[in-house]
């Protein structure tokens, strides 16, 4: 979401709730409005997230593909590397298992850590973000991405009714 | 927040303001003082003895240390497997806490995450420091090389570094991405070079709505898969030895016995930690009696658990009287009795029946005296594992004693040192308490008059649906 985004602080989670409801009533989609705040809130007190969380797929898959890594490094050093230990097959499915269970989750790991970030929507360090650091007050930020024009001055309208503080447009990315 | 309602009287923390939340919880942020740079100097000082130690040793030869036939793994590899095993209970007493929303744990999850990260640097070091031609340690990465040499993936001590560097990535993982709420947090308040510092490492994380969901749900699959390593390295760990045909190592119950010892000494380790934070850095409003007590309900446990273990091996040998096992244990009455006993009474006889006590465990200076036992107690059993085991193996006219050198203790007392270094760099730049989950916990807690007295209440969001708007 990029473009106009109204913003207002407020004071508590019920201003802030009432002005999501007004801000639903002018009508403003569910997935334009959402809230910042120092803590996470439950979801749809003040707005909801609408959109899947797809990323736990790609720790399966980051799974997978480690399993893959780990059967590839031990079967590869194996065969590499013919020595007998404690005169057990140069191919032994126990030490197999052991490598592959770790490779793999590592590789779960990884996948969480670079989907979970790419998901999230983190290191936009190029992006004008909107953001107010008086959340960390314990003031509840409410965006709305609007249209220019007569929705932008009905969302600010909406957000001053509900007690909303420093209502005001901003240019930038939620 | 204003969403809190609370009712009844007491110095509640939910109705502490964010912002002097924050400042209190960040006190170890501050800048540093007189005291601080003196105590990182002489950390910085015995780390560095014990790195021309190492030097040193590596100059010399492994002659100055202790180790002599049949004595091949000493202090050295029995500090690896004791950091190891207090690395263990960081990450996952944090992760299972999380998993299953215990409300007492925001407190100390940070100080536990962090211990777990410095403890397994320190641990992962002493292997290396061991291995005689140190500069040779690549030989254990996989590259392709012109001699065709790759590395033994059917040796357990193989599976010990592809283990170890899975844990130690992923709690590191674990730790950073439970920070980024918090490096946010201080991005916002922080001025000068901290602010930038901050701003690089919070990754722009603002606390939108779908933020805070996607991390909720990152941090429970974090949880959900560390769990799992942990215990896989601290199995391993065990198998490094029971997959040795030398009495005393070779038992099938070393790795969950390993497991448990590991659990025992870490959550020794995260109670002492958390007693030092909660000093220097003035949190006895955040760190309670509570996170005490139940540390030192779970450390009753561990005990009763250690002791169950210790016994059955011993059992097992003392009904059998295999002549080459016997001979190890028999040991334990001769020369090696200070340590047996020290292992005993530091892990069980003491620690047990004064944890069954609530007076001790809501007591914070006993509960560290109970932990401190318990370190010394762990480290005594990691000692007799790996060294008795090897003094009495198998042929009598071999047999030898071994007892660490001065360059050995040196190494060690460096290894401790570079661990409360680390510890103490790191409580300096980062926010050592986890104050979002703090907040959030905060939030959820109510106090709630019932009839004649008021109780806490926390409200558990996910427990009543997906909400909704009126």
């Amino acid at each position: 979401m990029s473009g106009v985004v109204v913003v207002g602080l407020f004071e508590g989670i019920e201003k802030a709730e009432g002005a999501g409801n007004a801000l639903r009533a002018l009508p403003l989609a569910e997935d334009r409005i959402t809230t910042l705040s120092s803590m996470p809130l439950p979801d749809g007190s003040v707005s909801r997230d609408t959109r899947r969380i797809l990323f736990p797929r790609v720790t399966l898959i980051g799974w997978f593909v480690g399993a893959l890594g780990g059967v590839a490094l031990s079967l590869g050093t194996y065969l590499l590397y013919p020595l007998i230990t404690g005169g057990k097959a140069i191919v032994s499915v126990p030490p197999t298992l052991i490598v592959t269970y770790e490779v793999a989750m590592l590789g779960a790991l990884a996948g969480t850590v670079v989907a979970g970030f790419r998901e999230m929507g983190l290191m936009r360090f190029r992006t004008k973000l909107i953001h107010d650091p008086r959340i960390h007050e314990g003031k509840i930020l409410l965006c709305a991405s609007v249209e220019p024009g007569n929705q932008a001055e009905r969302a600010i309208a909406a957000m001053k009714a509900g007690g909303g503080i420093d209502v005001r447009s901003e240019e930038g990315e939620l | 927040m204003n969403g809190v309602s609370s009712q009844g009287g007491g110095d509640h923390l939910a109705r502490t303001d964010q912002g002097g939340l924050y400042r209190e919880l960040s006190r170890s942020n501050l800048p540093a003082t007189k005291r601080w740079y003196a105590v990182v100097g002489l950390l910085s000082l015995v780390t560095l003895w014990g790195v021309g130690c190492f030097v040193y040793m590596m100059k010399v030869g492994m002659g100055v240390t202790g180790l002599n036939r049949p004595v091949m793994w000493g202090a050295l590899i029995a500090s690896f497997v004791f950091w190891i095993g207090l690395s263990h209970s960081g990450t996952l007493i944090s992760a299972i806490l999380r998993i299953t929303n215990a409300t007492w744990r925001a407190p100390i999850l940070r100080g536990a995450e962090a211990m777990t990260a410095f403890a397994l640097m320190v641990g992962g070091l002493f292997p290396l420091v061991h291995i005689g031609r140190n500069w040779r340690f690549y030989y254990m990465l996989p590259y392709p090389n012109s001699r065709q040499l790759w590395p033994n993936l059917r040796s357990p001590l193989m599976w010990d570094a592809v283990a170890i560097n899975t844990y130690l990535l992923g709690s590191l993982t674990f730790l950073y991405f439970g920070m980024i709420p918090d490096l946010a947090i201080a991005r916002d308040h922080a001025t000068g070079w901290r602010r930038k510092f901050y701003t690089v490492l919070a990754l722009g994380f603002r606390g939108s709505h779908n933020e805070w969901r996607r991390y909720h749900v990152a941090s429970t699959i974090f949880a959900i898969l560390i769990i799992p390593v942990a215990v896989s390295v601290h199995s391993i760990v065990g198998w490094d030895f029971a997959m040795a045909k030398v009495p005393g190592w070779h038992s099938t119950i070393f790795a969950p016995y390993f497991v448990t010892g590991a659990i025992f000494s870490g959550l020794a380790g995260v109670v002492l930690v958390m007693a030092v934070l909660r000093k220097v850095y003035r949190l006895e409003r955040v760190l309670t009696t509570v996170q005490f007590e139940n540390l030192g309900k779970l450390l009753c446990t561990m005990s009763l658990l250690w002791g169950y273990f210790y016994f059955a091996e011993f059992l097992t040998v003392w009904y059998n009287r295999n002549p080459e096992e016997w001979e190890v244990y028999r040991s334990y009455g001769g020369d090696y009795l200070p340590l047996w006993l020290s292992m005993v009474v530091c892990n069980f006889v003491i620690p047990f029946p004064l944890l069954c006590m609530r007076r001790v465990r809501r007591s914070i200076p006993a509960l560290c005296f109970v932990s401190l036992l318990v370190v010394v107690g762990m480290y005594a059993e990691r000692f007799l594992i790996v060294v008795t085991s090897l003094a009495r193996r198998n042929d009598p006219f071999i047999w030898h004693n071994y007892f660490p050198t001065w360059v050995e203790f040196s190494i060690l007392a460096g290894a401790l040192a570079m661990f409360l270094l680390l510890y103490t760099v790191f409580a300096k730049l980062f926010p050592i308490m986890a104050v979002s989950d703090i907040q959030e916990r905060l939030f959820q807690a109510t106090d709630r008059v019932v009839g004649g007295t008021t109780v806490e209440s926390i409200a558990r969001p996910e427990a009543s649906g997906e909400g909704g708007h009126g």
